[in-house]
């Protein structure tokens, strides 16, 4: 880290056998041939506190998910920031997601990305057991892909400022 | 439906979104409430076809929050599937790895899920009704030193199992993998760090909730009391076991009502469908389903902790036994009909995790080579079960002669508790709304009457980046939405 550069993750959240909700692990695969070396990328199952192991460490995350907001076409890209999550009204307090795990690891001094894109694909249905992702999933897929891509460019030729 | 078409914040997501639609009278006073969670569809149309090995892997993905429950069950279907038993060393790691399972998955509910209504206080601002209050009452000592216990208890999951998320451990007649002795000696440490911390656990809840009268009162309050029948798995002795036993029911009275082996569930648990859910209300099959009534005529049962204390008669490990007898002389003796006090149960069964771990880390023949037994019986129908973190978990697959799959039936834990945590909502908005008023504080009390199960909304749990969000219609005697609290 002497030239002080970024450590970069690329999380891709989803499960493999909820059709549309996998679409963010098969962003990071692919993101992983894409990318230079010193981006870690990862694919991930999990939420909640596994959301802290995951980040550690890190200075900058680009997370890549499912979202279903009912309000979007399905296939719509969205991007959030970490602002978007800092809304004191948004969390409830009782479900261990990003929110409350970046308010942990603030509170217990842990070191954490200091800035975070979440870029999500709006999708029709996570709640059926099946391999495979529908139409509009599938063609959001290289358009996601570019989205993280840039975020991670970016960052990389960003000096980092803590 | 209506009520379909709702909006969800857009920074939540998958995971199940809780809603209760609540109608109110002419007078403002609340005539019924419905909770409502999404349903994991086409689990059953997966599993066909596919090898019976497959599914202790394929079961444990559907879940990000409870895979080594779902796991081991499946694991435990397959055994049975094959009329075979793990040998002895294999069976005290299977038991090891899920007792660290428990401990961490209850560790988790009560500093940062449920920690905040206790802990924090139901009454406190709602910006400090979350893990940020938690920290600020215990100090970032223990907030570290909960993270760090977890990662221990965690890395011990994944040392046998691979990945925690994805576990690979079970397979049937035993394991995949034994316990290097080289390696004993950080688990001991961990055994025992695992014992202090729930003993420093149930001495936090002591302190911060059974101290403050009003925290008391809540928990023994009517608005949380539901009189309802108990199952839990129990040992030969009638002790809370998690692992594995015969299924215990108790009455509403705490009378054994029926004790049997898990291939007879069918016998004794009904599932009851409701137009307004696509969750299946469990229920005592022979009684038949009586509705959402509770007392001597309800045929409801209740499973997780406060449940599985009631069905047994007592903890399997003696200072959780202690902590046992003092939870039911403080509560007014057997059983406890108190909702919330779910929490305490679920600090005494941490202790009985930690306790059980140290005895098997202890034990000569967790280091054994004999891992497994090749099974060698033409498979037909395995049935396993567990008591997962929320509950009695079974799992239940039919093959063919080669071993696939041909039927697949899951009853997962919350569903055990679905119907009482429908009766707890709508008692808690009857008891807590009146002429037509909700604000935040109410719609968080009410929460707290399903919060306590520490419910898994839908297998589909996996969350980011948002929360489980919860939407709450109220409803004037014409049917209009009057007011709307969605967090």
């Amino acid at each position: 880290m002497n030239d002080a550069r970024p450590r970069i993750l690329v999380l891709g959240l989803g499960n493999d056998i909820l059709g549309d909700d996998a679409v963010g692990l098969l962003a990071a695969r692919r993101l992983r041939t894409l990318l230079p070396d010193s981006v870690d990328v990862v694919e991930s199952p999990g939420g909640g506190l596994d959301l802290l192991d995951l980040l550690e460490g890190y200075d900058r995350a680009v997370l890549i998910d499912a979202i279903m907001t009912g309000k979007n076409p399905p296939g719509t890209i969205l991007e959030f920031s970490d602002a978007d999550f800092k809304k004191d009204d948004a969390p409830s307090p009782h479900y261990a997601g990003l929110p409350t795990v970046i308010q942990l690891a603030e509170s217990l001094g842990i070191h954490f990305p200091s800035q975070f894109r979440v870029v999500a694909v709006e999708v029709e249905n996570p709640y059926e057991v099946l391999e495979g992702l529908s139409r509009s999933a599938k063609a959001a897929l290289p358009a996601v892909i570019e989205r993280a891509k840039g975020l991670v460019h970016a960052w990389l030729s960003d000096p980092l400022v803590r | 439906m209506q009520t379909r078409t709702i909006t969800i914040d857009p920074i939540t997501r998958l995971e199940g979104h809780g809603k209760i639609d609540i109608f109110l009278d002419a007078k403002g006073e609340v005539e019924r409430a419905y909770f409502q969670v999404p349903e994991l569809r086409g689990f059953e149309t997966f599993s066909i076809g596919r090898p019976a090995e497959d599914m202790p892997q394929i079961t444990s993905r559907i879940c990000g929050v409870c895979p080594t429950a779902h796991h081991m069950a499946g694991t435990k279907a397959l055994d049975d599937l094959y009329k075979i038993e793990a040998p002895p060393t294999g069976r005290k790691i299977r038991e090891l790895v899920y007792n660290t399972f428990m401990l961490e998955d209850h560790a988790l509910h009560v500093y940062i899920l449920g920690g905040p209504d206790f802990i924090v206080g139901p009454d406190a601002p709602k910006a400090l009704r979350n893990v940020v209050g938690v920290i600020q009452k215990v100090g970032v000592d223990v907030g570290k030193k909960v993270i760090s216990m977890r990662r221990r208890l965690r890395d011990l999951i994944s040392y046998f199992g691979g990945k925690v998320i994805h576990p690979v451990l079970g397979l049937p007649g035993g394991v995949s993998k034994g316990l290097n002795p080289d390696d004993l000696s950080s688990f001991k440490q961990l055994a025992e760090d695992g014992v202090e911390f729930a003993q420093f656990t149930l001495q936090v809840f002591k302190d911060i909730v059974l101290k403050n009268p009003e925290y008391v009162k809540l928990i023994t309050s009517d608005t949380y009391t539901h009189k309802t029948y108990y199952m839990g798995l129990v040992d030969e002795n009638n002790r809370v076991n998690f692992y594995d036993g015969k299924i215990r029911v108790v009455d509403p009275s705490g009378k054994e009502y029926a004790k049997f082996p898990v291939q007879k569930y069918l016998d004794y648990v009904g599932e009851h469908v409701e137009p307004w859910s696509y969750v299946k209300f469990c229920y005592l099959k022979p009684l038949g389903w009586k509705g959402f009534i509770d007392g001597p005529e309800s045929s409801i049962y209740s499973v997780a902790p406060l449940a599985r204390l009631n069905a047994a008669d007592g903890m399997a490990t003696p200072e959780a036994q202690k902590a046992c007898e003092e939870y039911f002389s403080t509560l007014g003796g057997k059983p406890v009909h108190f909702t919330l006090a779910n929490h305490w149960a679920r600090v005494i069964e941490m202790l009985q995790a930690a306790e059980r771990i140290r005895e098997l880390i202890n034990d000569p023949e967790i280091t054994g080579k004999h891992i497994r037994t090749i099974p060698t019986a033409t498979p037909s129908v395995g049935i396993g079960v567990v008591e997962a973190p929320r509950g009695t978990l079974f799992h239940h697959y039919e093959t063919d002669e080669k071993g696939l799959i041909r039927k697949a039936n899951l009853i997962v834990a919350t569903q055990g508790n679905s119907a009482r945590m429908a009766m707890g909502v709508e008692k808690s908005a009857k008891g807590l709304i009146h002429q037509g008023k909700a604000d935040d504080g109410i719609l968080n009390m009410i929460e707290m009457a399903f919060r306590a199960y520490d419910p898994c909304h839908g297998c589909a749990t996996h969350s980011l980046p948002g929360e489980m969000p919860l939407l709450v219609s109220i409803r004037d005697a014409s049917g209009q939405v009057v007011q709307e609290l969605r967090r």
